[in-house]
C-alpha cells in the first residue's frame, strides 16, 4: 500500500526521457581536423530540436533513480496490527540509571530506540504524547499524529543525573487517558527504582523494559567536620557496591583540586563500606570524592562536600583566673579569647554589642550570672542555679562512672585516671543530659540545648580536680567548643540532594540573586528576601552570589540515592499492575502501518552513486589512475 | 620569432651533433655534381667498381696493366661515382595542422629545419617546401651549409591558414620535381586524398620517408559529455556524445588509420614514423628517426 499522491512525481519519468530526446546545447570542441570523427560518429542529426531517443545505460540509470525516489516517497507500507491505542502516551525514564553504559552501548540509547519502535508500531491516525521523566515529568511533544515530530522528540532524550520519580508522569499520563477512552501508556525504562509511583493509571501500562547488568558502585556518602576547634577534618565516605560481586574501587579524595589521599575500597556485593579520613589540610574549602576506574555508571562516582569555615569566634572568659582554662582556651584555633573578672562582665558585654562584635562563646568559671546570656555558654563549677539547673549538696571524692565513648564530646578523651576532690550535685533541667557521671550518678559534665542555645555544665572545679593536668583536658575542652559552636556555613545547607530546592532566607535589602552552577549563572528574583534556589541537575558545587558579586554560600550537590546506583534493571510487572488490567476491545488488533521506503530510498542513493562513479568522466578517470597505480604497486 | 632566431633549438652544440647524422639513401641515385653519395655512374672515387675492355681515346692511366701482364689484354678499371643526392622536405602547412599544443605545424617547421641542415651538411642538395592549398610552394634546390639560413628563413615565414589539398599538392611537387634522394614528407595526412598523395610522392623514384604528426589532443582525445567538434581547417562541426565507447572506438579506428598507411610505405619501400607533437627534437632525430634508418 501507498500513499497515491506521491504517485504524480512518476510524471518525472517522461520529463527525464524528453530531455534525452531533446537536441542538447552543446559545448563547441576545436579539433584539428574532423577527418577522423567523421568516421566514427553515428549521432549526426539534421538541426532538429528533437533526436531519435537511442538505448543508453545512464537513461536506464536515471529513470530507474527516479522511480525508486518517487515510490519511496510515496510511503509504501504494510497494513499490519498494532496492540496499541489510538492515544499513547510514551514516558520514557531519563532517571541517573539510565545513564548506564550497558554491554549492548548506552542504556538511553537502547531507550531511545525502543521508543522509536512504539512510534512506529502506532495505529493509522494514532496519537503519542512523548513525556521525559526523571524526578518530573516533561512533555516534550503533545497529543500529535505527526511521526516525524514524535522521533524527533525521541532523538533528542538525554539522561539526566537526577534521581528517579515517575509519579509527576503517572499523573500526567492519568489526566491524558481519561480524556481518551482509547488510551494506553507504554513506560521505557529500566524498572530500577525502589520507589513506585505513588498513583495509578486507569489505562493499560507497557513497559519496555531496557538495560543489562548490574556491575556499579558509588559514592553513597561523604561529610566533612571540623574537629579540634576547627584545626584538624575529619571525611567521612561511604561506598556502597550494588553489584552482585565483591568490587575493590580507589578511592581519591582532593582538597580544592588537589589529590590529598587514595586508598582502596573494598565492598562486599550489595554492602557498603565506609572510610574515614583524616589527612585532609584544614585550610581545604571543597572536597571531592572519586572512585577510580570504571563501571557501567559514572555520575554517582563523583560526589562533593563543602569545609565548613573555621572563622574565630570572639569568646569571653568571666573568671577571677583560671590558668588551665586560658591556656586550653586559647589553643584552639576558632576562638579569639578574651577574658574578664565577673564584676566587669556587664561592661564588656555591653561595650562588645555597641561595637557590633558580641562574643558568640560564654564561659563562666566559678560564676553564674543572674541573666542568662543568649550565646553558648560553659559553666565550670557554677556557684548557684542556672540555665542548667539546681545545685544540690557537695560531693566529696566522687568516682568517675563507665562513659559512653562514642559520645562526641568525650572524643579521644580518656577519664579514667581522673581524680576529683569535690563536686556539686546538679539537678539537670530538660533537655539538659549527663555526659559523665560519678559512680553514684552526680552528674559530673552535662550538656544540652537549652532555648535553643547549646550549653555545658562542669560540676566540679579544675582546681579541685586533676584534670587540668591530664592529656585528656585539652582535647575535652576542644569536645565541648565543637558542641557549643558547631559549624555553620553561609545561608544554604552544606549538602543537598540532585532536583531538591532550597528555600532562600536571604537580607531582605537583596532583590536578587544569582546562582552560579557549572559555569552557567541564573537570576534567583527574591522578594523581601525570600526566593528558592532550583533543583541542581547535576552533581557539583553550586554558589549563591549577590548582585555586587559577593558569595553569600555554597551547597554541595550529590546524588547519593541507592535506588539509582543500583543500575539493575527491575521487575517490570510492579509498573504493570499500576495501569488497568488487561488492554481493552478498542485497543486490541488495530490497524498500524509498518513503513518500508528508507531501503527504496537507500537504493535510490547508491544507485546516485553508482551512477556519478560510472558515468562523470572526470571522476571515472581519477578512479582508474587510483586502481592502475593500485594494480602496479602490487 | 622565426625560426632562425630560435638558437636553444638549433644551437652550436646541436648543430655539431647534427652533422654527425645523415640522411639514409637506400637507393643508389645520379647526381648532378660532386658529393658524398655513392652514384649509379662510374666516376673517380677510390672505391672499385668493374672492369671493361678498352675502346680508344680512354684513359691510358685507368688500364689495369697487372691484368694485360697475366691475359694479355686491355681492360679499364672503373670506379664508383660519388655524387651529391637531393633531398625534399615537404611541410603540410594546411590548418589543421595549426593546432595541438605543441603546435603540429610549428614542430613540423623545426623538424624540417633539422632535417634541412642535415642534408646541407652533407652536401646535399635540399629542396624545401609547404604543401597547402592544393601547390606546392619552396625554394629551388639548395646546396651547402651556407644556405642553411635561408632554408631557416623559409619555413618560418608565417603561413596563413589554409586547406591541404594534399593530393593536388603532392602531384604539383612531384610533378615540377627535380633530382632525386631522400623525400620527407611532414604531415597530418588528415585529408582525404592522403593515398592518392603518398602514391604520387612514391612514385617520383625518391626514397619516401613519411613523419606523421599528431598532435597529443589527436592521440588521446578529451571529448565532453556533449560536445560539437569544430574543423579547424573547414569551420564545420559534427555533434558527439562524449563517451567512452566514442573515444575508444576513435582510438582504434586512429590505430588501423596508421596501420594503413605504415603498410603503404612498407609495400613502396618508404619509412613511416608516427611522430606525437610533443615529442623532442632531439629524440626525434636520434632516437626515432634513426631506428626507423630515415637518418643513420
Amino acid at each position: 500500500m501507498i500513499v497515491p499522491l506521491a504517485l504524480l512525481g512518476l510524471a518525472s519519468l517522461p520529463i527525464i526521457i524528453a530531455f534525452y530526446m531533446l537536441r542538447l546545447r552543446r559545448r563547441d570542441v576545436p579539433v584539428g581536423s574532423t577527418f577522423l570523427w567523421q568516421q566514427l560518429v553515428r549521432d549526426v542529426e539534421a538541426n532538429a530540436p528533437w533526436q531519435r531517443l537511442r538505448f543508453s545505460w545512464l537513461l536506464v540509470v536515471q529513470l530507474l533513480i527516479a522511480g525508486l525516489l518517487v515510490v519511496a516517497a510515496a510511503r509504501p507500507f504494510l497494513s499490519v496490527q498494532s496492540e496499541l491505542a489510538a492515544n499513547v502516551v510514551l514516558i520514557v525514564d531519563t532517571s541517573a540509571s539510565m545513564g548506564a553504559v550497558d554491554p549492548e552501548g548506552e542504556r538511553i540509547a537502547a531507550a531511545r530506540s525502543a521508543a522509536r519502535k512504539v512510534i512506529g508500531q502506532l495505529p493509522v491516525g494514532g496519537r503519542v504524547t512523548v513525556v521525559a521523566a526523571d524526578q518530573s515529568a516533561h512533555v516534550l511533544v503533545s497529543e500529535t499524529d505527526d511521526r516525524a515530530a514524535a522521533l524527533a522528540a525521541v532523538d533528542g532524550i538525554t539522561a539526566t543525573q537526577l534521581p528517579g520519580d515517575l509519579t509527576d508522569a503517572f499523573a500526567l499520563a492519568s489526566a491524558l487517558a481519561a480524556r481518551d477512552a482509547d488510551s494506553s501508556v507504554v513506560v521505557v525504562t529500566d524498572a530500577t527504582a525502589d520507589r513506585l509511583p505513588s498513583l495509578g493509571i486507569g489505562a493499560p501500562i507497557q513497559v519496555e523494559r531496557v538495560g543489562r547488568g548490574n556491575r556499579n558502585q558509588a559514592i553513597a556518602a561523604l561529610s566533612v567536620m571540623r574537629r579540634a576547634g576547627g584545626a584538624q577534618l575529619d571525611l567521612f565516605v561511604a561506598v556502597s557496591n550494588a553489584s552482585s560481586a565483591d568490587a575493590t574501587r580507589r578511592l581519591e579524595i582532593y582538597a580544592d583540586g588537589a589529590l590529598v589521599d587514595a586508598r582502596d575500597m573494598s565492598v562486599p556485593a550489595g554492602q557498603r563500606s565506609e572510610a574515614l579520613v583524616s589527612t585532609v589540610p584544614s585550610a581545604a574549602g571543597v572536597i571531592e570524592a572519586r572512585l577510580a576506574g570504571s563501571d557501567q555508571l559514572t555520575v554517582d562516582d563523583r560526589a562533593f562536600a563543602l569545609v565548613p569555615q573555621a572563622g574565630a569566634v570572639r569568646a569571653l572568659l568571666v573568671s577571677e583566673g583560671n590558668s588551665y582554662l586560658e591556656s586550653a582556651l586559647a589553643l584552639l584555633p576558632r576562638l579569639e579569647l578574651y577574658a574578664i573578672a565577673p564584676d566587669g562582665m556587664a561592661d564588656a558585654l555591653a561595650a562588645a554589642d555597641k561595637d557590633g562584635t558580641p562574643y558568640g562563646l560564654l564561659i563562666f568559671d566559678r560564676y553564674v550570672p543572674p541573666k542568662p546570656p543568649r550565646v553558648p555558654t560553659l559553666y565550670v563549677a557554677p556557684t548557684s542555679d542556672g540555665p542548667f539547673g539546681t545545685l544540690g549538696k557537695a560531693v566529696e571524692g566522687p568516682l568517675v562512672g563507665p562513659t559512653d565513648p562514642d559520645d562526641p564530646l568525650l572524643r579521644f578523651v580518656d577519664l579514667t585516671a581522673l581524680h576529683i576532690g569535690r563536686a556539686r550535685t546538679v539537678n539537670l533541667k530538660e533537655p539538659m543530659r549527663p555526659v559523665v557521671e560519678s559512680t553514684a550518678g552526680t552528674p559530673l559534665l552535662a550538656a544540652g540545648r537549652v532555648d535553643g542555645e547549646p550549653l555545658a555544665v562542669l560540676t566540679f572545679a579544675l582546681g579541685e580536680s586533676d584534670l587540668p593536668l591530664q592529656v585528656a583536658f585539652p582535647l575535652l575542652v576542644s569536645n565541648l567548643t565543637d558542641f557549643l559552636l558547631p559549624a555553620v556555613d553561609g545561608v544554604l545547607p552544606p549538602s543537598v540532594a540532585l532536583g531538591v530546592p532550597i528555600d532562600l532566607a536571604l537580607d531582605p535589602s537583596l532583590p536578587s540573586a544569582t546562582l552560579v552552577d557549572n559555569g552557567a549563572t541564573t537570576a534567583i528574583p527574591l522578594t523581601g528576601g525570600h526566593g528558592t534556589l532550583p533543583g541542581a541537575d547535576r552533581v557539583g558545587i553550586r554558589e549563591l552570589r549577590d548582585p555586587g558579586g559577593a558569595t553569600l554560600g555554597r551547597v554541595a550537590a550529590n546524588l547519593f540515592d541507592p535506588a539509582e546506583s543500583n543500575i539493575a534493571p527491575g521487575d517490570p510487572r510492579r509498573l504493570v499492575e499500576m495501569g488497568r488490567a488487561g488492554p481493552s476491545d478498542a485497543v486490541a488488533q488495530q490497524p498500524s502501518r509498518a513503513e518500508w521506503w528508507w531501503p527504496l530510498a537507500l537504493l535510490g542513493l547508491a544507485l546516485l552513486c553508482v551512477e556519478w562513479l560510472l558515468f562523470h568522466r572526470p571522476t571515472r578517470t581519477r578512479l582508474n589512475r587510483i586502481l592502475g597505480r593500485g594494480a602496479a604497486a602490487r | 620569432m622565426t625560426l632562425a632566431e630560435r638558437p636553444q633549438l638549433f644551437d652550436e652544440a646541436f648543430l655539431r651533433r647534427l652533422e654527425q647524422l645523415e640522411l639514409a639513401s637506400r637507393r643508389l641515385t645520379a647526381g648532378r655534381m660532386k658529393g658524398e653519395r655513392r652514384s649509379i655512374r662510374r666516376g673517380q672515387s677510390v672505391e672499385f667498381a668493374d672492369y671493361r675492355n678498352y675502346t680508344h681515346g680512354d684513359d691510358l692511366r685507368q688500364l689495369d696493366w697487372n691484368v694485360y701482364a697475366r691475359l694479355e689484354k686491355l681492360f679499364v678499371k672503373l670506379f664508383v661515382e660519388e655524387e651529391d643526392v637531393t633531398v625534399h622536405v615537404l611541410v603540410d602547412a594546411s590548418r589543421s595542422m595549426d593546432f595541438g599544443e605543441p603546435n603540429k605545424l610549428d614542430f613540423a617547421r623545426r623538424a624540417a629545419a633539422a632535417l634541412a641542415y642535415l642534408g646541407l651538411a652533407h652536401l646535399d642538395r635540399v629542396s624545401v617546401a609547404f604543401l597547402a592549398d592544393g601547390r606546392a610552394s619552396g625554394l629551388r634546390p639548395l646546396r651547402g651549409k651556407a644556405r642553411v639560413f635561408e632554408v631557416f628563413r623559409f619555413l618560418s615565414e608565417p603561413r596563413s591558414a589554409r586547406l591541404t589539398g594534399l593530393a593536388a599538392a603532392a602531384r604539383d611537387y612531384a610533378g615540377r620535381m627535380r633530382g632525386t634522394g631522400p623525400l620527407i614528407l611532414l604531415s597530418d595526412l588528415m585529408d582525404p586524398g592522403y593515398l592518392d598523395a603518398l602514391r604520387d610522392l612514391a612514385g617520383t623514384r625518391c626514397q619516401l620517408s613519411v613523419l606523421h604528426v599528431l598532435a597529443p589532443e589527436e592521440l588521446d582525445p578529451e571529448v565532453p559529455p556533449d560536445a560539437r567538434l569544430v574543423d579547424n581547417e573547414t569551420g564545420q562541426g559534427i555533434e558527439v556524445t562524449g563517451d567512452d565507447d566514442l573515444v575508444g572506438r576513435y582510438r582504434s579506428r586512429l590505430a588501423d588509420w596508421q596501420a594503413e598507411i605504415s603498410a603503404f610505405c612498407a609495400r613502396r619501400g618508404g619509412a613511416y614514423v608516427a611522430v606525437p607533437s610533443d615529442v623532442e627534437l632531439t629524440d626525434l632525430l636520434f632516437d626515432v628517426l634513426r631506428r626507423r634508418r630515415v637518418v643513420q
